[in-house]
């Protein structure tokens, strides 16, 4: 329905039946609206923030309750480390989350740098796609408020899935309010998803140069929005990762008490940062 | 003292019926023996409406009604009938006792259902005479729905409520009745009847409908002693309540076979023309016990309502379990899941009726001809989802067929407290546990128990190792706490198993005088040694089938990073011990150790101490290792490393 006919059904509706049926149209009730104008059912529903700043800056907050959204990135797109992130920040609210690792790829100390509550994690280890779906699909409905699916480096038959388990998926997400983030190498579920975003570019950051000895101290990516509902797709953010091993915490009583402070290696020279 | 006997009429048909409630409505027949002698012990009332009656021999019962579905009796389907109906007993009274059979005694003495009156009222009895009256003729109306039958007399002590159902009414007494209540007031006697709501006849009816609820039939009778509440119970026209101190007057006018004397007994008080209770309860006590014995005294005294035996409590039984006996054994699996899964619903209701959940379930197989089968499934989390637990029948059966039909199975359920937990009204929402049990049995029906589990890390240097618990999360905090700060950290995948590796070296050349002049190229796959001053030229996964591939020249390594763990123990790969290591060469590999590791990398994974980390029998094993953090040419950045005792390259890791 085009504007003008809306506009001008609106009116006979206010002139033409308020007169013979008087108080039917009034109120609110009796305005037209188009679809878009309508509250959508996610609007309300918050976000999980991540705790990674170009990841919160796209999804506009953070993971959106109730939503599927997936990454997308191949080998070294730091797509496994932002499911880590995710699971750090829910658990260290105080809230339960779900790790489906497909492939069996978690590791657990590593995890728990990454600020992971162990406690608070339940892990599941499918060996097929199709378990990792239905593994998925039953802790949404357990009530969990963050699921990750990881569905590792190259999962056999994954493009064989239909359409309707991903939808199933969102559903199941859209029902509890919970939120589920998709990690896959390529783009797996279809139209489904709240948002899509991808990690590409990436290149491992190395310190040292010429005959000395080499140090990886982070890689470096970006993250593109291929895909959102209520966010205009195409924006990207510069996504860093570092290593644990270049983030030491100094001693307390020796300078800095809080914050995260690194120490590089540059031309022989010790160069001190914090973060705070 | 006031006991309920709990009675279930032609219980092995009504255990039958519970079973297979598909034959309720049919002409059944429950038959006990083998062959010709096998003889009708109970029949449905459209069979008994035929015609068919105990006693009879199943070619009689046919001859009267050809479709009569007979059946044999069904102990495992009565036992559990029986444990069944002890526990509708079990959630009115502490003190049950098991009369066997489909009977069942239980205490009501101080029952709360009367106590709480009991207690309103004493208070009424403490009030001056004319507050009493009008507040009493008040509350004759107003308590008209509430079960009470109230009597007081003068000033006295109250009297226990008393139903209605052998209340008598003196004669001149004025009446008043609404709505079938009676108000009674008499010489400064008041009396509200309530003919329909009585506390115990309102208890009665509650034990009848929870009887119902386990699809048991079942008829109650209360009385002072458990020879009145039994007979009480036979009774058609059930709940039959005795008014305490009235046994004598309630067994009097009943038939003298309600009380089971002995044949002899029976045929002399038949010729004496003694036909009623009453009767034989009106003949002087000595000359019955000259003539009759001590039974024939025994019988008159019960005959008068003496029943001096005590009620025997039972000990609660520690597991719940049901199961049948089958028509025909069963061979294949879909049948047995049919009928296992209407066993299992009853358990699982057995248990909610307790507020208990199935922590394991244990199955048992009667074979044909003989032998038996058990066999048992530890949930990871107490649940009564009938539909996980048929899962995990189903899956367990799958995996080890029993290898013989099956004629009889029974479900043992070990219980234990579901979880709980208490919601927070300001903090973030928990999970239901009672969801999340069901969940995770569900998750460990799927993949197995051994794949769901919260992990953990575990003290050592190896990264790959971990475990794993059962997933029991703390209650999260009273008050939301915002999240922290991503620290922004590269995580690594795990690769497990690790992918072998061939890997190319290029050695730079030795000094003069020491061996090779010129730099060389070696592919060190199980063979060559590497040294410090080596070089990684490229990699390739050593099977095709390896997942993921390997394969590129390497761009830029990092390492080694030595890992030492269990250096102390004796490595028969090595061929050494550390037994035969001197003490200095004990040392020097640790001090190797951590000058490899120094730097601004340490070692990969030092491991802390922790507590409650379970044995793991990889942890006595020596391992020596060297680490590079290898970019290859295809854009992955692998973390590899050398086993030092074999010599054999491996990934392990993916930075991701």
């Amino acid at each position: 329905m085009g504007a003008l006919q809306a506009q001008v059904l609106e009116q006979l509706l206010e002139r033409g039946l308020a007169k013979k049926l008087p108080g039917l149209l009034a109120g609110s009730g009796a305005r037209l609206l188009r679809a878009s104008q309508l509250p959508s059912p996610g609007q309300t529903r918050g976000s999980l923030a991540t705790g990674l700043s170009a990841l919160d800056r796209l999804l506009a907050g953070g993971l959106p309750k109730g939503a599927l959204v997936e990454i997308v990135g191949r080998r070294l797109s730091g797509r496994f480390s932002i499911g880590l992130a995710a699971l750090a920040a829910i658990t260290s609210s105080g809230q339960a989350a779900a790790l489906v690792d497909l492939g069996d790829h978690l590791d657990p100390q590593a995890a728990e740098r990454a600020g992971v509550d162990l406690t608070r994690l339940l892990r599941v280890r499918p060996r097929r796609v199709k378990e990792a779906l239905a593994s998925a699909e039953m802790l949404l409905a357990a009530g969990f408020p963050l699921v990750v699916a990881d569905l590792g480096l190259a999962p056999r038959h994954a493009r064989f899935v239909p359409d309707a388990a991903w939808l199933r998926l969102a559903r199941s997400a859209q029902a509890q309010g919970a939120a589920l983030l998709l990690l896959t190498p390529y783009r797996l579920s279809g139209i489904v998803a709240e948002a899509v975003l991808s990690a590409q570019g990436a290149r491992p950051i190395w310190q040292g140069s010429g005959r000395a000895p080499r140090l990886l101290t982070g890689i470096s990516s970006r993250l593109t929005l291929e895909k959102h509902l209520r966010v205009r797709p195409g924006l990207t953010a510069p996504l860093s990762l570092s290593v644990p091993e270049a983030l030491r915490p100094l001693p307390l009583g020796e300078g800095w008490g809080e914050g995260e402070t690194s120490i590089t290696i540059h031309n022989s020279q010790f160069t001190i940062h914090n973060s705070s | 003292m006031r006991l309920s006997c709990l009675f279930v009429p032609l219980f092995p048909l009504a255990a039958r019926l519970r079973s297979e409630p598909e034959l309720k409505g049919e002409a059944v027949a429950i038959l006990e023996g083998n062959g010709s002698t096998a003889r009708v012990v109970a029949a449905t009332r459209k069979a008994r409406k035929k015609g068919i009656e105990p006693g009879m021999t199943l070619p009689q019962a046919r001859s009267l009604f050809p479709k009569l579905v007979a059946r044999g009796r069904d102990r495992e389907s009565e036992r559990s009938a029986q444990e069944a109906l002890l526990e509708v007993a079990d959630s009115f009274s502490p003190r049950v006792e098991d009369a066997g059979e489909g009977t069942v005694f239980l205490d009501l003495t101080g029952h709360a259902a009367f106590s709480s009156q009991l207690s309103a009222l004493s208070q009424i009895s403490s009030l001056s005479p004319g507050v009493r009256e009008g507040w009493l003729s008040a509350a004759a109306i107003a308590l008209r729905p509430a079960a009470e039958r109230v009597q007081y007399e003068g000033l006295g002590a109250m009297r226990r409520p008393r139903p209605q159902v052998a209340s008598r009414e003196a004669s001149g007494r004025q009446r008043v009745g609404v709505r079938g209540e009676q108000e009674s007031i008499h010489n400064s006697q008041l009396t509200i009847h309530n003919s329909s709501q009585s506390p115990e006849l309102s208890l009665a009816r509650e034990i009848i409908a929870a009887a119902e609820k386990a699809s048991l039939p079942a008829r109650v009778g209360i009385a002072g002693s458990k020879l009145s509440a039994r007979v009480a119970a036979s009774l058609p026209d059930s709940p039959r309540v005795v008014p305490e101190g009235e046994e004598a007057a309630f067994l009097a006018p009943l038939p003298l076979s309600k009380l089971a004397p002995a044949l002899e007994i029976a045929e002399t008080l038949e010729r004496w023309g003694i036909r009623s209770i009453g009767e034989l309860a009106k003949l002087p006590e000595g000359e019955v016990a000259s003539r009759l014995g001590g039974l024939g005294r025994q019988l008159q005294a019960t005959a008068r309502g003496i029943d001096p035996r005590p009620l025997e409590p039972r000990l609660a039984s520690p597991c719940f379990s049901e199961g049948m006996e089958l028509e025909w054994p069963l061979v294949s699996l879909e049948p047995f899941l049919f009928v296992g899964n209407a066993a299992l619903e009853r358990l699982m209701q057995r248990l909610e009726s307790q507020a208990l959940a199935c922590t394991r379930l244990e199955i048992g197989l009667k074979l044909d001809p003989d032998g038996y089968d058990v066999r048992a499934i530890a949930l990871p989390a107490p649940t009564r989802d009938v539909k996980t637990l048929l899962t995990l029948v189903r899956l367990e059966l799958e995996a080890r067929p029993p290898g013989a039909p099956v004629e009889g199975f029974t479900f043992v359920a070990q219980p234990d407290k579901p979880r709980r937990a208490q919601l927070s009204l300001f903090g973030p929402a928990a999970l239901s546990p009672d969801k999340l049990a069901t969940t995770i049995a569900r998750l460990a029906a799927l993949l197995g128990a051994d794949r769901v589990g919260s992990p953990r890390t575990v003290d050592g240097h190896r990264p790959e190792r971990f475990t794993e618990v059962s997933y029991a999360p703390p209650p999260p905090p009273e008050l939301a706490c915002p999240p922290r700060a991503g620290r922004g950290l590269l995580a690594i995948r795990v690769l497990r198993p690790p992918v072998e590796l061939e890997v190319i070296t290029f050695s730079y050349p030795l000094p003069l005088g020491e061996g090779r002049g010129e730099g060389e190229t070696s592919i060190t796959n199980h063979k060559s040694q590497i040294t410090n001053s080596s070089r990684l030229v490229s990699l390739k996964s050593a099977s095709p089938d390896a997942t993921p591939p390997i394969s590129g020249s390497v761009r830029v390594a990092s390492g080694p990073w030595s890992l030492e763990e269990g250096w102390w123990l004796d490595d028969p790969r090595s061929g050494r011990s550390a037994g035969s290591l001197p003490e200095g060469r004990s040392l020097a590999l640790r001090e190797r150790e951590c000058s490899e590791g120094s730097g601004l990398r340490s070692s990969p994974h030092p491991g802390e101490p922790r507590a409650g980390a379970p044995a793991d029998p990889e942890q006595a094993r020596a391992t020596a290792r060297d680490y590079w953090d290898v970019e290859l040419s295809d854009g992955g950045l692998y973390r590899i490393y050398r086993d030092r005792a074999t010599n054999a390259w491996f990934a392990d890791g993916v930075y991701d």
